[in-house]
């Protein structure tokens, strides 16, 4: 487990900004006003994910590297103290810690996952909320079509992200934006508003996978 | 002059005895058995001036060169300039963990997201006043289409009131009271006919 590096801080910032707003300074801003206060910070973790390789589970691995079975560059939000105390824990039995908030790709990328949902809907700029019609078909990995939208943020652009919730205000999971509302206003009801990237259903799909829990 | 022939030693060690320092080979005399006295010309005098010691000594310090000093590639190739390293630069990562430098990289960060946002808006309400520009300037277009297809319909249709538009024979038959200046039916030509 290590901090991230400068390189690695843009990159997260830059995911967490496309879909944040202005309020993603409260992320990493100390809980109280004292000086020593706690605060989160991220951390980068990289985890075995056994279930890449199936004859692999059956191995006991101690030195990972040395087998050369691909690692997955967690990005956990966690807060400072805790990480702190993580210290005490070796790195091939550290499994997981705070939040997982997505991982980082081998050319530098960061992909968020399902489980940043939580953090992401506190902070979102754009919202849209879908019908309980239209709340299946999206759990269910789908892209949302205009016939399902509730609701939305006004003077939302195309190509931008989106946090998803039901109309009781549950964050079902979040996307990107197909048209801009205005253009949005004048499409079918087939027509799609918004590409999912995750959605809460990933909880029972890739639970396999979703945890690097081999 | 002829090259001289090379002479091939299958054991030059064998020469000197067995090879192995010390063995009885290497420790008894020659072999005819003759044991010559090894006092050996007197060491000569050392040189007494010290111009000839000086000599010596330049003769023996020949200045060497080590391959730094040469300036050498190493590899005698082009380099890539991702392997050259930069000579004093920290080795490995450099983590980002304060809280200053983790919000100036956030500022940066959300600047540039700002300006992306504002400028795709910015072009969306662009597009979408050329859009309604164009969409106003069609309607105008169509509403003036249809005007005029309105007028010639009620033209057409006051016309018919007015007792019908003329057929074709009509037509004919005004034509020839104009050149005749008449309405009389034309006189037939003059026949002759044997009963």
């Amino acid at each position: 487990m290590r901090p991230l590096t400068e390189e690695e801080t843009k990159t997260v910032f830059a995911k967490l900004a496309s879909i944040c707003g202005n309020s993603l300074k409260n992320l990493i801003a100390p809980l109280d006003n004292s000086p020593t206060a706690d605060r989160y910070v991220f951390r980068v973790q990289k985890t075995v994910r056994l279930h890449d390789f199936p004859p692999m589970r059956s191995l006991q691995m101690t030195s990972t590297n040395v087998l050369g079975i691909a690692l997955q560059t967690g990005v956990y939000y966690v807060l400072l103290s805790m990480a702190n105390l993580a210290t005490t824990v070796s790195r091939d039995n550290l499994l997981s810690l705070g939040t997982c908030l997505g991982k980082m790709t081998k050319t530098g990328k960061f992909k968020l996952h399902i489980t940043a949902l939580p953090i992401l809907a506190e902070h979102s700029r754009y919202k849209i909320w879908i019908k309980p019609s239209g709340e299946m078909p999206f759990l269910y990995g789908g892209n949302i079509v205009k016939a399902h939208v509730g609701r939305w943020t006004e003077d939302t652009p195309e190509h931008t992200g989106i946090v998803v919730f039901s109309m009781d205000d549950r964050p079902l999971g979040f996307g990107v934006t197909a048209r801009s509302t205005a253009e949005a206003r004048r499409l079918a009801p087939t027509g799609m508003v918004v590409f999912r990237q995750a959605d809460a259903g990933e909880y029972l799909r890739d639970e396999d996978s979703l945890f690097s829990s081999g | 002059m002829p090259p001289s022939r090379t002479k091939t030693v299958k054991n030059k060690h064998a020469a000197n005895g067995s090879g192995i320092s010390g063995s009885k080979a290497t420790r008894t005399g020659p072999v005819d058995g003759i044991v010559k006295n090894k006092k050996g010309p007197p060491p000569s005098s050392k040189p007494s001036n010290s111009k000839a010691i000086a000599a010596i000594l330049k003769k023996r310090r020949k200045k060497t060169y080590s391959e730094k000093e040469l300036d050498i590639p190493k590899l005698n190739m082009i380099t890539p300039v991702g392997v050259e390293k930069p000579k004093g630069k920290k080795k490995g990562k450099v983590f980002v963990d304060d809280r200053e430098s983790m919000n100036t990289i956030l500022a940066m960060v959300q600047a540039d997201k700002e300006g992306e946002i504002e400028s795709k808006m910015i072009k969306a309400r662009q597009m979408e006043e050329i859009r309604e520009a164009r969409r106003v300037e069609a309607e105008k277009k169509e509403g003036e289409r249809k005007a005029a297809l309105d007028e010639t319909k009620e033209s057409l249709r006051k016309k018919r009131k007015r007792g019908g538009k003329p057929t074709a024979d009509e037509d004919l038959d005004v034509k020839d009271t104009l050149l005749t200046g008449s309405n009389a039916v034309k006189a037939k030509k003059k026949r002759v006919s044997f009963a």
